[in-house]
């Protein structure tokens, strides 16, 4: 019956009701669409990484697995040391900017010759590859997310470039523009950030790695098994991206707090007759709490839901304005945010639930 | 018979500021089971504040009461919330029905509360047939007329069998015809179930059908009178 009486108090003031329901599901769809896209973001190039075919990453001393704030480099020539080694079949020197003119992303300079060697070569939707130095290759779904076409032309690090070829999505980067480009804009001739070794036999990787580590001491290796994983959990470390999203997870969780704290706060007192009427029947304090704590609850559990209506349409628009940002949502952050949503409920509502029981039930019941 | 509800030198003093005014004074009463007691006098001379400290829901500045052998006048909210609970019944002039639940969940709610979550709802079904209100289950306070109100609030207070019903001027928002039909309940109760009933009326009529009436004044009780002896005495004035 305390249940019934729960639900017809939410359902009897149907807009309060539905606004702090709101207000909780906005909270929700801020931390969902927030990791979501951190998530999505994070598995995509780890995806892409996998997919370029390498079977060892070699980066600089001192580099990071966040590949956007990795800004160690080395030389090229390295790669002829390494393609030395026994074991090793190919060896690719990649330059990785991240470029925030015309859009944020990675960009990935290559040397089309040795990364085909690695990738066994693009597959080309249109186009033939680079012909010029101005030149840029761009995946299908970068293509189509900015409505571009063969020969267009893209300003990318304040630079013109060419559209010269559309690929296939999935190898590396979404956008690629020639090695010795790449080492001019930025102004390291000759460097390097990570160099994608491929194996003649994936069972010597281990070997190949023991190899490179006795050869350069100091330039770390991954096994690309094990790289995307490696990137995934450095990038959810990465403090500005784990503060951020902190600081989101935690202003929006007060935000719930605080409405929820603010309308119960106002239930209590717009329903002080009816708790003067719960204490003349015998209603002890504990039974009052409850009532308004479960009222939060339920509100809460509604806002969650809500929540995820506003997740899923935002995730939708998303998809429709911006087809390169990716979205996923982890498992785990479902239950963490209803976790947060129910949490924050209970914790707004816990004031005024005390206070509601512990009024006075002669004042209470004379409450006009 | 034994004494259901007994307060012994009862006194309420209300501050304000530093005006104080004693609501009731010394005020000593004797309920015995099965008793209909009904309470006159005029507005301001303590009688709800009484119903208050007899039924618990204030706590007196001095003195005691004791319904069913407990006191309920200890300064603790939990004991005369539970004391409440188990024995007491109330009745009041606004209804005081909870205005989101239907007439059988006005009923199945003080049964939870009463029972610590368990309901009977045959027994409700049963109260509700009793009282009239077997085509009203399903319907919202405000759907029901002002008689319908004050029945169901008073199958609401006797639906646990509390060991006494306190009502608080249960016909004051009544017309003359539903007063009737509340009071003919209340006598019925007291005269089939033998409810153990104390009453607050301003009307004659309603303090009729009581088996005493207690005449209160500035606070303090000025008289008491058993059945028959006010009507002689209403029968003189009135010759």
């Amino acid at each position: 019956m305390s249940a019934r009486l729960v639900l017809s108090n939410v359902v009897s003031r149907p807009m309060r009701s539905l606004a702090t329901a709101l207000a909780v599901g906005v909270e929700v769809a801020l931390i969902l669409l927030l990791v979501g896209l951190s998530t999505g973001m994070i598995r995509e190039n780890s995806k892409r990484m996998s997919g370029v075919g390498a079977d060892i990453v070699l980066q600089p001393p001192n580099s990071s697995l966040v590949l956007a704030a990795s800004t160690g480099a080395m030389s090229v020539k390295i790669a002829d040391l390494v393609s030395r080694i026994e074991g090793v079949k190919a060896v690719a020197p990649v330059y990785l900017q991240f470029n925030t003119s015309g859009g944020m992303g990675l960009l990935w300079g290559i040397d089309p010759e040795s990364f085909d060697r690695i990738t066994q070569g693009f597959i080309y939707l249109e186009g033939k590859g680079f012909q010029g130095p101005d030149d840029v290759i761009i995946d299908d779904i970068y293509a189509h997310g900015r409505e571009l076409r063969l020969g267009d032309d893209l300003k990318l690090m304040n630079h013109s470039f060419r559209v010269a070829a559309i690929v296939e999505h999935g190898k590396g980067s979404r956008v690629f523009i020639p090695l010795g480009t790449m080492q001019r804009l930025v102004g390291t001739p000759g460097q390097a950030t990570m160099m994608m070794i491929k194996c003649h036999q994936p069972s010597d990787v281990a070997g190949v790695q023991a190899r490179l580590a006795s050869l350069l001491k100091s330039y770390p290796t991954f096994d690309m098994t094990s790289f995307a994983a490696h990137i995934e959990e450095a990038n959810r470390d990465f403090g500005p991206l784990k503060y951020f999203t902190n600081t989101v997870v935690s202003i929006a969780t007060l935000i719930g707090f605080f409405i929820i704290f603010l309308s119960m706060y106002t239930a209590t007192t717009e329903r002080t007759h009816e708790i003067g009427i719960l204490k003349s029947l015998g209603a002890p304090q504990g039974y009052i709490s409850l009532l308004f704590l479960k009222e939060a609850l339920v509100l809460g559990g509604l806002g969650f839901v809500l929540g995820l209506g506003l997740t899923f349409g935002g995730r939708f628009f998303f998809r429709l304005l911006m087809p390169t940002l990716q979205h996923q949502l982890p498992g785990e952050w479902l239950f963490y945010t209803g976790s947060l949503a129910l949490f924050s409920a209970g914790l707004g509502a816990l004031y005024p639930a005390l206070r509601a029981a512990r009024q006075d039930p002669i004042e209470a019941l004379a409450y006009e | 018979m034994k004494s259901i509800l007994e307060s012994i030198e009862l006194t309420k003093i209300f501050k304000t500021g530093k005006i104080e005014v004693a609501a009731v004074r010394d005020v000593s009463i004797k309920v015995r089971e099965g008793e209909f007691i009904a309470i006159m006098g005029p507005s301001g001379c303590g009688k709800s504040t009484l119903l208050h400290l007899l039924g618990g829901l204030a706590t007196p500045t001095s003195g005691r009461v004791l319904v069913d052998g407990e006191e309920v006048s200890s300064g603790k909210d939990a004991v005369r919330t539970d004391i409440r609970r188990r024995k007491i019944g109330f009745v009041f002039q606004r209804f005081n029905l909870l205005p989101t639940l239907t007439a059988q969940g006005n009923l199945e709610i003080a049964q939870e509360i009463h029972r610590n979550g368990s309901r009977d709802r045959q027994h409700v079904d049963e109260i509700l047939n009793l009282l009239g209100l077997e085509k009203k289950t399903h319907h919202k306070p405000s759907e029901l007329s002002g008689g319908e109100q004050q029945r169901l609030a008073i199958a609401r207070a006797v639906i646990n069998k509390p060991a006494i019903l306190l009502a608080d001027e249960p016909t004051g928002n009544l017309d003359t015809r539903n007063s009737m039909v509340v009071l003919k309940m209340i006598q019925e109760l007291n005269r089939a179930l033998s409810q153990t009933i104390l009453m607050i009326t301003h009307n004659p009529e309603a303090a009729g059908i009581a088996s005493r009436l207690i005449e209160m004044r500035d606070g303090k009780i000025v008289s008491q009178q058993r059945e028959g002896e006010w009507n002689a005495a209403e029968d003189r004035m009135s010759l």
